[in-house]
């Protein structure tokens, strides 16, 4: 994935381009809104991370500029919460936009929800390891033993599993799984994970759903086990 | 231009003390008038008759000569006292002068006015007609008398009343502002106590005992709007302080930690603890930080934009759904009761924020095994949503407090356990907060170790 970052907060610019070249993506990252104006314009992006507030010229121009002649997925940064600005930013042509503090993990479901848009169907069944899970019939097994698992839970680990190997946090698993839209100061999804997990892998081996302290959960093989 | 009241109270007296004299006066002056008037009419009254007894009897020339001498003598030199005899008969006649000296008209006091040259005064006259006898014919005898000195007694009597009235307006004048000046010192008093509140001193209030009934009642309005000042000021106060507090404990941690770790060498795994907790605390910050600026959005005024009809239990249900699992640990259950089917005009995303806040608060509030109830019911334009939960009893006082940021009604904090304590003292302020973007409101009873806290909504036409 080939992303463009215009932000002129070199300390920001800097940990989004550590972390998404990390993630195998190929980040170039500008610093105000000429450059950025013109990299957008010169490179063809899968999708571009543009900060509202930068020197030269603003984040709402540039993404007019873009949208004069491209169409890349654009996600916007601002620091003020203000619902014009939201209006504003989608109105220009904004995909969607990201309160500062945002996390790093949001950013990446985010980008990774953007550039997935319009992909082939998805598949019908998701392995991992030997955990098997049907989307069809909503069923789970792990080798040959079927895991009885209520509604929820299955939308959970089904949640879990369309996104393995990443790194879901607590608000964005509240979204995915419950369309709480908000961080909620409660500790639903740490037990949700708790009975999850005494289902589906505290019984078997290899262990697949770990947590990642403060960051949230991901499933996925690992070899070792991190400690908790 | 500002109007002074001792100026005005002084004015009003003045007027008023004016007006009152000069009704006095004029009355006094009247009665006088018609005294003295009186008093003349008697004096001439006396004159005719001590004539008429001698001019009835006087039948011819001879006899009429007496009459004639003792007019004469009865007319002083300075003409005070005049006479006059008319008659057909010139022989029967006396006094010189016109012909015609009665006047035609008489005054009110029945009195004739007659003015020779010479003098200042007019005389007052009286006539009487004495019938004929013998040669003689019927005559009339006109008395005048000087009304010099009447008119004296008046005019200085007027005098006086005036100049009486007028240094009496302005004794009143000078007593009306010393009046008004101890009238108004109360006045003064208060204000001098109320310029001394500042900031610092917004405890005090206005001593109410010593002040009249009208300055009392202002007096009470004032201290009740200093209470109200004073709330909200230490509402203020207490609430930055809780937001230092909040944000400082976890920067604590952070530079406390960061410190630590850096101060030695260390291994990897050891570095990565550090991270994970200090990412930890920066989440809490994040959050409180997320929180306060959604708070600070509703107290601007920012209202819910993107409302739309929705069943409420359908969006209780879904809250309830998401603390499911929790429910199900701790063995309680949530039952929703009342108007099931009542539809409400909100953002939904809003609603279920503030529901589950409210259930998270219930569910945190009461033991493992009890039972939350959420209540709807269905007003004329609002829809109450209130959720129930065993609870220790609240005072009164705390309740409508609850809903305050960082309000908790046990003054000891424990954030040090955050398996215990997942909120951070903002999740019935955010409650309080999305009522208002609804222009709804919200309420907290405590009764027989129940709990309710609940909010409204506008109701879907």
């Amino acid at each position: 994935m080939k992303i463009l970052i215009v932000e002129d907060e070199q300390k920001t610019a800097d940990y989004l381009c550590k972390g998404l070249t990390e993630q195998g993506c190929t980040v170039d990252a500008v610093h105000n809104g000429i450059d950025g104006q013109h990299l957008a314009l010169e490179h063809d992006y899968d999708v571009i991370v543009l900060d509202v507030m930068l020197p030269g010229m603003d984040g709402f121009s540039v993404l007019k500029s873009i949208r004069t002649l491209k169409q890349t997925p654009v996600i916007m940064l601002t620091a003020r919460d203000r619902v014009e600005d939201r209006i504003k930013g989608l109105h220009d042509g904004a995909d969607d936009y990201l309160v500062k503090p945002f996390s790093f993990l949001e950013l990446l479901a985010r980008l990774q929800a953007l550039t997935r848009r319009g992909r082939a169907m998805e598949p019908t069944q998701l392995r991992i390891s030997n955990l098997l899970i049907d989307l069809i019939s909503r069923k789970a097994f792990r080798g040959a033993t079927r895991i009885d698992l209520t509604a929820k839970e299955f939308s959970l680990l089904a949640v879990l599993a369309r996104r393995q190997g990443d790194i879901l946090s607590k608000t964005a698993i509240a979204e995915l799984v419950w369309d709480m839209n908000f961080d909620s100061n409660t500790n639903v999804v740490e037990v949700a994970i708790k009975r999850l997990r005494a289902k589906i892998d505290a019984p078997f081996s290899p262990k697949l759903l770990h947590t990642i302290r403060g960051m949230g959960y991901v499933l996925e093989p690992r070899s070792e086990e991190v400690p908790e | 231009m500002r109007r002074s009241i001792t100026l005005r109270l002084v004015a009003m007296f003045s007027a008023a003390a004016l007006i009152i004299f000069s009704l006095i006066g004029a009355a006094l002056y009247g009665v006088l008038k018609r005294e003295l008037a009186s008093h003349q009419r008697e004096e001439l009254n006396t004159l005719v008759q001590d004539m008429q007894y001698m001019i009835q009897r006087a039948g011819d020339v001879q006899r009429w000569s007496h009459v004639q001498t003792k007019l004469e003598t009865l007319t002083p030199a300075d003409g005070s006292i005049r006479f006059w005899v008319r008659s057909e008969d010139p022989r029967f006649q006396y006094g010189e002068g016109p012909a015609d000296v009665e006047p035609a008209e008489r005054g009110p006091d029945g009195l004739g006015r007659l003015a020779l040259p010479g003098r200042k005064y007019p005389l007052s006259t009286t006539a009487k007609t004495i019938a004929g006898f013998q040669e003689r014919p019927a005559i009339r005898l006109i008395v005048g008398i000087d009304a010099a000195p009447y008119m004296h007694t008046l005019n200085a009597f007027a005098g006086a009343l005036v100049g009486l009235s007028l240094l009496g307006a302005l004794l009143v004048m000078v007593l009306g502002y010393w009046i008004a000046q101890v009238g108004l010192r109360p006045l003064k008093q208060l204000s001098g106590e109320a310029q001394a509140i500042g900031p610092k001193t917004l405890s005090q209030r206005l001593k109410n005992a010593p002040l009249p009934d009208e300055l009392s009642e202002l007096a009470l309005a004032f201290n009740g709007m200093l209470e109200r000042l004073e709330g909200a000021y230490n509402q203020l106060e207490a609430f930055n302080a809780d937001v230092a507090h909040e944000l400082r404990t976890p920067l604590a941690n952070l530079i406390g930690e960061t410190q630590v770790a850096l101060s030695r060498q260390r291994t990897a795994p050891q570095f990565m603890e550090v991270l994970q907790s200090n990412l930890e605390e920066l989440e809490r910050l994040r959050s409180i930080i997320n929180d306060m600026l959604f708070l600070a959005r509703a107290d601007q005024g920012e209202s819910a934009t993107s409302l739309a009809s929705a069943c409420v239990t359908e969006e209780i249900s879904k809250t309830i759904e998401f603390f499911e699992f929790v429910l199900d640990e701790s063995g309680m259950n949530v039952e929703v009761e009342g108007d099931v089917r009542a539809r409400a005009f909100i953002e939904t995303a809003l609603f279920r924020r503030a529901m589950t806040n409210l259930l998270q608060n219930a569910i945190q509030h009461s033991g493992a095994g009890s039972r939350i109830r959420v209540q709807v019911s269905e007003q004329p334009t609002l829809i109450q949503v209130a959720v129930s939960n065993p609870g220790a009893p609240i005072e009164e006082a705390h309740l409508p407090r609850l809903f305050d940021r960082f309000y908790r009604v046990d003054a000891a904090r424990n954030d040090s356990d955050p398996s215990q304590h997942h909120g951070h003292g903002l999740g019935l302020a955010i409650v309080k907060a999305i009522a208002k973007m609804h222009g709804g409101s919200v309420f907290a009873r405590s009764q027989g170790g129940v709990t309710t806290i609940g909010f409204s909504v506008p109701a879907a036409a």
